[in-house]
């Protein structure tokens, strides 16, 4: 039952989807997701300040849509096996019918996190979607109390401090990456796929050199966890280069590590840039829970 | 008469349809493997009229088709020799995700970008 479900962790937000559906379009504090038809789900969800009101919130949903569809909007009652799922939060059901689709949907609301997600599920003719919803909502989690925040798209899967924002991201065939800062502080995590193409030609240690230069700083080989892996660093050696690094536009503190995971045929990258010293010990829980499922 | 009548699109297709689609090889290309394993593409191209006309009024002989060369990469000498006449745009891309490992979506961009340009060149055509 459990390969059959994969996890998907963004902007905080957590919850399963059957192993054959895919992320088809990825924004801030939004997911859809498609399987081989076309979408089947879609959700969105951002902080609320003040109170929350489900009704003001349908009706604005609503109002956002064609004229034909805004008819179609109504609040549905709660179904009794969705309201099991989702007992975590205060919710409310809609449905609405459009010419091709009909959709059913929930608004959630969590009182300890103030979170207001708005999850829906589009229904076609031949779409087994209605199967899996009560599973996926019963999934769904908004917060941690641990301090951390999980991503999770596509094959990574990353765990970082709940300090460092999300500022942008990259997912290419070939090359993901994801831009976290804190402060001044860059911290970005790469992902190449097809390794054995990529180190067909050259090392480890010559592909790394590719990624990142940190001035005259080489990139030195080693292995963690039996893994292949190279890392390079720089940093301000003299007092008075210190002093100085203050008034620099550039980082002056840089680390990188890069390391080959064989088996999965890909290579995972950790950078991390800033004006003041890295703390060695977050880069070390953030490589270690950075990883490929 | 409408003077800006806008162009209609065409029919389209879904994406279900369109990796049903089922690629083959021009036959008037011609392939060459190189010692690495990547393969070489040689294909004809017809010169534009414009410039045809120009070489004509020059003397030169008017409409020549020339031979252009494609040299793949091994991503594009895989995906190539997967191409068979048979094999649906949907089993190319299993077959190459398989192979090297990857997620479905990244496999079916990397291999349906890389049918676009094949197809722009006019090296394959969906049947």
């Amino acid at each position: 039952m459990l390969n059959r479900w994969k996890e998907i962790a963004w902007y905080g937000m957590r919850f399963k989807i059957p192993a054959e559906w895919q992320l088809s379009q990825i924004g801030v504090r939004y997911l859809s997701i498609e399987d081989e038809l076309g979408p089947v789900m879609e959700i969105k969800w951002a902080p609320v300040k003040g109170q929350f009101s489900h009704s003001t919130h349908l009706k604005r949903l609503s109002a956002l849509q064609k004229r034909q569809l805004r008819k179609s909007v109504k609040p549905e009652p709660v179904s009794s096996d969705w309201a099991e799922a989702l007992s975590d939060f205060n919710a409310s059901e809609f449905s609405w019918q459009s010419h091709s689709t009909r959709g059913r949907g929930a608004l959630l609301y969590c009182p300890n996190c103030r979170n207001a997600t708005l999850i829906q599920f589009f229904q076609k003719r031949s779409n087994p979607s209605q199967a899996f919803t009560v599973d996926i909502l019963a999934s769904i989690r908004d917060h941690r109390s641990d301090g951390q925040i999980l991503w999770a798209a596509y094959d990574i899967r990353a765990l970082m401090p709940e300090t460092y924002q999300l500022e942008s991201y990259r997912f290419e065939a070939g090359q993901y990456e994801l831009d976290f800062t804190e402060g001044s502080q860059h911290v970005v995590l790469y992902r190449w796929s097809m390794a054995s193409v990529l180190l067909d030609k050259q090392e480890l240690v010559q592909f790394a050199k590719t990624v990142a230069r940190f001035g005259k700083a080489e990139p030195v080989a080693g292995t963690i966890d039996g893994h292949d892996m190279v890392e390079w660093s720089t940093s301000p050696v003299a007092d008075w280069q210190r002093q100085l690094s203050r008034f620099k536009g550039k980082a002056s503190y840089c680390w990188m590590g890069l390391w080959h995971l064989e088996a999965k045929n890909r290579i995972l990258g950790v950078k991390a840039e800033g004006k003041k010293p890295l703390d060695t010990a977050v880069l070390d829980h953030i490589c270690t829970h950075y990883e490929i499922v | 008469m409408k003077l800006f009548k806008k162009k209609s699109k065409g029919p389209s297709i879904s994406r279900a349809e369109a990796l049903d689609r089922i690629p083959d090889k021009n036959v008037q290309i011609s392939e060459e493997r190189l010692d690495s394993g990547e393969v070489v593409i040689h294909y004809p191209v017809t010169m534009r009229p414009l410039f045809a006309g120009l070489v004509k009024r020059f003397g030169g002989p008017g409409v020549q088709i020339q031979t252009k060369k494609l040299q793949l990469d091994a991503l594009g000498t895989s995906v190539w020799a997967l191409i068979d006449g048979k094999c649906s745009v949907r089993q190319l891309i299993n077959s190459f995700a398989t192979t090297h490992q990857l997620e479905p979506r990244e496999a079916e961009v990397a291999v349906t970008q890389f049918l676009r340009e094949l197809g722009r060149r006019g090296l394959i055509g969906m049947r």
